[in-house]
């Protein structure tokens, strides 16, 4: 598959939890590739995704996303 | 025209360009030649103790039809008595007073002997003085040249006797044949040094005769290392100018050698940080009157940027050049075929189909003939294929916009570091 299909795949997924309310919680990165752990917190309860990002692209889109949030 | 006159740590000539200490600076006759023909200065052959050299001691590595690509060789210092070279360098320096005379010099690592030759070198006049720290054969299994020029403290107490006694200024020139050129170079401004220079020639064996099994070139079947020079070598001379230039503990002028062999490549030395430049191979392919369309070319240069003197150009790059780490990941450029021009030779497909990211089609029109086209989306702008195409202006590399903002990878890094305090402050 192309390389930009499979990002804009794992962008998708990225802005689907951001628009949801979820906020980067950790970033671990490995050899794998970067697992990325988003976390939502509604009254009491704490709500946790971990997405595994495998294309450059998508690593560099998150990492934008992280310093704009400072 | 503009100004082309130039002061490197106080050595002035009337332009930048000098011809770097080698067989062409052997001797007084050339030198006035070379002074005749317009070079501003003469870095004069290494003198010190007179050696012996053996026969068959140049190579030269031709690349697809363009001769002298690189150059090798296993020549030494001067081979003449230090009082005939001097006499040459007096004569000299009497009959050109406006030309810059520096002498190379290079002896064992003691101080007596560096304190001898330099006071005798200055009583006849030169200019300056610049350390050969770097001929990497030879003299270096000698203890001196490269050998000494690879031990940053050998550098630093060298400079520092020369420093003792020298009343001209001193040039320290520098191996390249070392991991980092700044440590060395450093070292050698901790000595005292007025400026540096570099490179002097890369360690090097031109090549293996595939039919007698002899290196190229061989003393009667034997071989050794040599240092290698010349059009190849440029961007490895380029870099470490750079390096220097940028280093804030280097704060000493520069003065470029490696590969120059037109004004455009001195322009480039002199933009990253070098204030004159010296040539050696060129000079031996096509003669010292190569200086006259470097003078030409600078000045019209100067005088088409507006730009009254060459030293306003003097590092003016090198605030462009960085760490890998501060480059902005999400600049982006994409290659464009320009297809009116394109002559589908397919060079730009092979070459992303097989070594780069397959992102270049080979399409058929509704005419029915071929066309290569650039899938944008999946060009990842690396410019293999502009640098493979054999017809200028078939591709372009152009700009695209990113909607992501720049963002480097330090800056990424740090980013991350801080979530990850953060989650393990509120952890705590
Ligand atoms: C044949 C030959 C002899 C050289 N001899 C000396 C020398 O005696 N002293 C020195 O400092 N450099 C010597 N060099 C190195 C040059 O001065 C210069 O640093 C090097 O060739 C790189 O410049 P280029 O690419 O313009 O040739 C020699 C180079 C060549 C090719």
């Amino acid at each position: 598959m192309s390389e930009h299909i499979e990002y804009m795949k794992e962008k998708t997924s990225i802005d689907v939890l951001l628009n949801n309310g979820y906020t980067i919680k950790s970033i671990t990165e490995n050899l794998s590739g970067a697992f990325v752990e988003f976390e939502r917190i509604t009254g009491s309860k704490i709500h946790s995704e971990t997405l595994h990002i495998l294309t450059a692209d998508a690593r560099k889109y998150f990492s934008v996303h992280l310093i704009n949030r400072k | 025209m503009a100004d082309l006159s130039t002061n490197i740590a106080g050595i002035k000539s009337p332009n930048p360009f000098w011809l770097a200490s080698a067989p062409p600076t052997n001797s007084g006759y050339q030198v006035q030649r070379a002074f005749e023909a317009g070079w501003g200065g003469a870095v004069w052959k290494t003198l010190g103790d007179p050696i012996l050299n053996v026969s068959s001691r140049f190579a030269a590595v031709s690349f697809n039809g363009q001769k002298v690509a690189g150059f090798n060789n296993i020549e030494l210092i001067t081979d003449r008595p230090l009082e005939v070279n001097l006499k040459e360098i007096y004569e000299t320096k009497k009959k050109y007073p406006n030309h810059a005379i520096i002498a190379s010099l290079m002896v064992e690592p003691k101080q007596e002997k560096w304190h001898e030759i330099v006071k005798k070198v200055e009583e006849v006049g030169v200019d300056g003085l610049e350390l050969n720290f770097g001929c990497p054969h030879g003299m270096a299994e000698r203890g001196m040249g490269a050998a000494s020029g690879q031990v940053p403290a050998l550098v630093e107490q060298q400079t520092y006797w020369v420093k003792e006694v020298a009343k001209t200024p001193v040039i320290v020139k520098l191996t390249p044949n070392i991991t980092d050129i700044t440590a060395t170079a450093e070292a050698a401004v901790n000595g005292g040094a007025d400026a540096i220079s570099m490179i002097n020639t890369i360690n090097s064996l031109a090549g293996v005769d595939i039919e007698t099994w002899n290196t190229i070139p061989h003393v009667g079947g034997k071989g050794a290392h040599g240092g290698y020079c010349g059009p190849a070598v440029k961007p490895i001379a380029l870099n470490m100018v750079g390096e220097c230039a940028r280093n804030s503990r280097i704060d000493v002028p520069i003065s470029g050698i490696g590969g120059i062999s037109n004004w455009q490549d001195a322009v480039e030395f002199m933009l990253m940080g070098s204030t004159s430049v010296q040539v050696c191979t060129a000079a031996m392919h096509h003669g010292f009157r190569i200086v006259e369309d470097m003078i030409d070319g600078l000045n019209h240069y100067l005088d088409r940027k507006g730009i009254a003197s060459v030293n306003e150009i003097i590092g003016k790059s090198v605030p462009k050049y960085s760490d890998w780490g501060d480059l902005d990941l999400n600049y982006q450029i994409v290659a464009h075929i320009n297809n009116d021009v394109c002559i589908n030779c397919n060079k730009c497909h092979i070459a992303c189909e097989d070594t780069s990211h397959q992102c270049i089609e080979m399409l058929t029109g509704t005419d029915g003939k071929p066309y290569l086209q650039v899938r944008e989306e999946d060009c990842v702008g690396c410019n293999l294929c502009s640098i493979v195409c054999p017809v200028d202006g078939a591709i372009d590399m152009i700009e695209k916009p990113n909607e992501l903002q720049p963002m480097t990878w330090n800056e990424r890094q740090e980013a991350i570091a801080n979530i990850s305090y953060v989650a393990n402050s509120t952890a705590k």
